[in-house]
């Protein structure tokens, strides 16, 4: 949640002031901001602001803007919402309605501008059906395919040029009146022509190339009120100024979230938050919740809301200032609860401070604190973890349960860049979790409750199928993760083919369920040395042996590959300290030991393969 | 409205989005202040067109060469 709201006077006298405290309400503000107007003074504070201070220079990215539309001045919202993000870029602007051919053409600037990411903004008023609006419509249909696909080999073909990654527009749909109800009625009108192809766009997109649903912004805000023929026809823009500002925040919300992947755990408050009024004075018959009342259906709603993020994949957990017997009580007994404890990773109720129990929480569930949002109703709760939990964000839910669901929506912290299997697994994943738990309390002995698992354990090469997977945990492992290199899902497609990198993945399955993929190696063959470029591992299935079977087919394959030495790379962060240590128990020696790297060998020759009980039906590279 | 109403309104419109103090005179031009370029000029239409409650047509802020010039077409705007 924003800081308290700050008008634009004293904005104006921080900026001028040069207070430190100017910079996270102007990013706060920025993010909120909807108008181009408002937009606009935010920046040009921003710029004058800069002047005064000395930025550290970090590595920009590399942003090219091309398309049908004149890209300025989009180009400079986007510039300063990525900043107020902390990413500055070096930008490009393709000429006006050039794109087609700057792609095409293997020489043209845009190459020469080696680009990190294009964003390709295609003109809608040029994308229509040319035959009558009485074809058939199964023709008009395949027209609007030529036209979707048309717009992907573009995309694909400057993807493979340049390596780097696209953001693609679909397109705003046109408010005319003209046609009137015939227009649904046939493929051939602009109306329906253009949801053709934006639908066919969507459904066709390869994983790599990104969709910027210009469709959605459009109808967000109101096609009339996005729509600007006057701004057309003077500098041949996109839409309205306040258009500008919708594309320039999903962009930039798009290109930051590349890098940052989704929240993972939401931690919520029970009372005035899932249900209206205080389990522990109301009790299970007082409080109000489900359909007898709009109040009570409102929070009902906002439930479903949130089993329907729990069945996407993100881990519900209580954090509540409360009973626990009430609070459970609440969760078992009551007839209109939609959530219940099968749907929660993790239960807090207790007195002690929010900020200790989201601490747990996150113990509990091995997800590092800056993975959790949180949400409350009380502006108190929110500002007592903001400062004791920075990492954490916060949503303040604030006092009408009908808004709850488009507050929470608001931080877009759950939005998934794909969704993938395992998503759609995760808290029953998080249940079985809690079971081998309970079985490692009741058997005394690591060695027997390994066996007792029944693990086996799938090596296989990378393959285009696991991509969205393998681009998943690349962006979000931060603790098992040796040297946190991201890549982009082009990049990982990139490795699939090269006869230098041997790259794999494992999976893990047991008695209790199938956690899925589960860790990935990248590793470059550098003359007769192995060397490990990354190796990650979801948390979940620490101590269970996993790390041993990795490094068992590590070994393996560089045998294969003819390699004498493997060499292991660890680049510290403030989140991966529990690998400091790993290649020294395998028996690596430290060969280079600076803060920023480390790195060890071992012989191949010298490495005992360790046995596991995880029973290995498949390794990498071999057929299935 | 005559024009030097219409700049004494623009004068607050000015003061409005411009970080420092630009004077609205009647020979001003964009060229004159080392802000207003042309994201500065959609912000400024956007703030005059609200404040003064009228919309231009197709061409005619482009037209315009100096403040004075866009305070008539403002007036012009505004009759009914």
């Amino acid at each position: 949640m924003p800081d308290r709201h700050v008008n634009d006077a004293e904005l104006k006298s921080l900026a001028q002031s040069g207070e430190a405290a100017l910079w996270g309400h102007l990013a706060a503000r920025s993010r909120q901001a909807t108008s181009f107007s408002e937009l606009f003074f935010l920046s040009t504070l921003r710029k004058k602001a800069k002047r005064h201070t000395t930025e550290s220079v970090q590595p920009s990215l590399r942003l090219a803007l091309i398309g049908g539309y004149n890209l300025y001045p989009l180009h400079e919202l986007v510039e300063h919402l990525l900043a107020i993000r902390g990413v500055e870029c070096e930008r490009f602007l393709g000429d006006y309605d050039n794109f087609v051919s700057e792609i095409l053409d293997g020489s043209s600037p845009l190459y020469a501008f080696k680009p990190d990411l294009a964003f390709i903004l295609p003109n809608a008023g040029r994308c229509r059906f040319s035959g009558s609006l009485l074809d058939a419509v199964e023709h008009q249909r395949e027209a609007a395919v030529g036209a979707a696909e048309h717009l992907l080999n573009l995309a694909q073909t400057f993807i493979a040029r340049s390596g780097a990654a696209v953001i693609l527009a679909n397109l705003a749909l046109p408010g005319d009146l003209d046609l009137g109800s015939f227009r649904s009625r046939t493929l051939g009108a602009d109306w329906s022509f253009r949801k053709a192809v934006n639908l066919e766009l969507g459904l066709r997109a390869p994983a790599e190339v990104q969709i910027c649903d210009l469709e959605f912004l459009s109808a967000r805000r109101g096609i009339t009120a996005a729509e600007d023929a006057r701004a057309w026809y003077e500098s041949k823009q996109l839409g309205s100024p306040d258009f500008l500002v919708d594309v320039a925040q999903e962009l930039s919300h798009l290109i930051a979230s590349r890098k940052q992947g989704p929240k993972k755990v939401l931690a919520i408050d029970l009372d005035h938050t899932l249900w209206g009024g205080v389990i522990a004075e109301d009790g299970v018959e007082g409080i109000e919740l489900g359909d007898s009342s709009p109040r009570g259906e409102a929070f009902k709603a906002f439930q479903r809301y949130l089993l329907a993020l729990s069945e996407r994949g993100v881990l519900l957990a209580v954090c509540s200032k409360n009973d626990h017997a009430r609070a459970v009580e609440v969760f078992e007994k009551h007839p209109e609860m939609v959530l219940r404890l099968e749907h929660i990773a993790a239960f807090k109720a207790n007195w002690d401070p929010k900020s200790d129990n989201l601490q747990r929480i996150a113990d509990e569930l091995r997800v590092g604190l800056d993975s959790f949002v949180f949400a409350d109703d009380n502006p108190a709760e929110i500002e007592i973890v903001r400062q004791f939990q920075p990492q954490v964000e916060g949503v303040l839910l604030g006092p009408d349960p009908a808004e709850f669901i488009g507050r929470l929506q608001a931080g877009r912290h759950f939005e998934p860049r794909n969704v993938t299997e395992e998503d759609l697994g995760r808290t029953a994943q998080y249940r079985q979790e809690r079971r081998r738990t309970e079985l490692a309390a009741s058997v005394t002995d690591m060695p027997a409750y390994l066996a007792s698992l029944e693990m086996r354990g799938t090596i296989k090469e990378f393959d285009s199928l696991d991509l969205p997977r393998i681009a998943q945990l690349i962006a979000r492992s931060n603790q098992f993760n040796l040297t946190t290199v991201r890549r982009s899902e082009t990049e990982i497609q990139g490795l699939l083919r090269r006869p230098d990198y041997s790259c794999f993945t494992m999976r893990l399955e047991d008695r209790f369920g199938d956690s899925g993929l589960i860790s990935v190696v990248i590793a470059k063959i550098e003359g007769g040395v192995f060397v490990l470029d990354t190796w990650l591992m979801s948390c979940r299935v620490l101590k269970r042996q996993v790390e041993d079977e990795i490094m068992n087919e590590i070994f393996r394959l560089a045998e294969i590959a003819g390699c004498a030495t493997v060499r292991g790379i660890y680049l510290p962060t403030a989140k991966n300290g529990i690998v400091a240590g790993i290649y020294e128990e395998f028996g690596f020696m430290r060969t280079e030991d600076s803060a920023a790297r480390k790195e060890f060998e071992l012989k191949v020759e010298t490495y005992q393969m360790r046995s596991t009980k995880i029973r290995v039906t498949r390794r990498a590279y071999e057929a299935s | 409205m005559k024009q030097a109403e219409v700049l004494a309104k623009l004068q607050e419109v000015f003061d409005g989005i411009f970080l420092e103090k630009v004077a609205a005179k009647p020979e001003l031009s964009a060229a004159d202040v080392e802000e207003w370029d042309s994201l500065m000029q959609i912000s400024l239409v956007i703030a005059v067109e609200q404040k003064f409650r009228v919309r231009f047509r197709v061409g005619e802020v482009e037209a315009a060469r100096n403040l004075g010039e866009f305070a008539d077409l403002i007036a012009k705007r505004m009759e009914p």
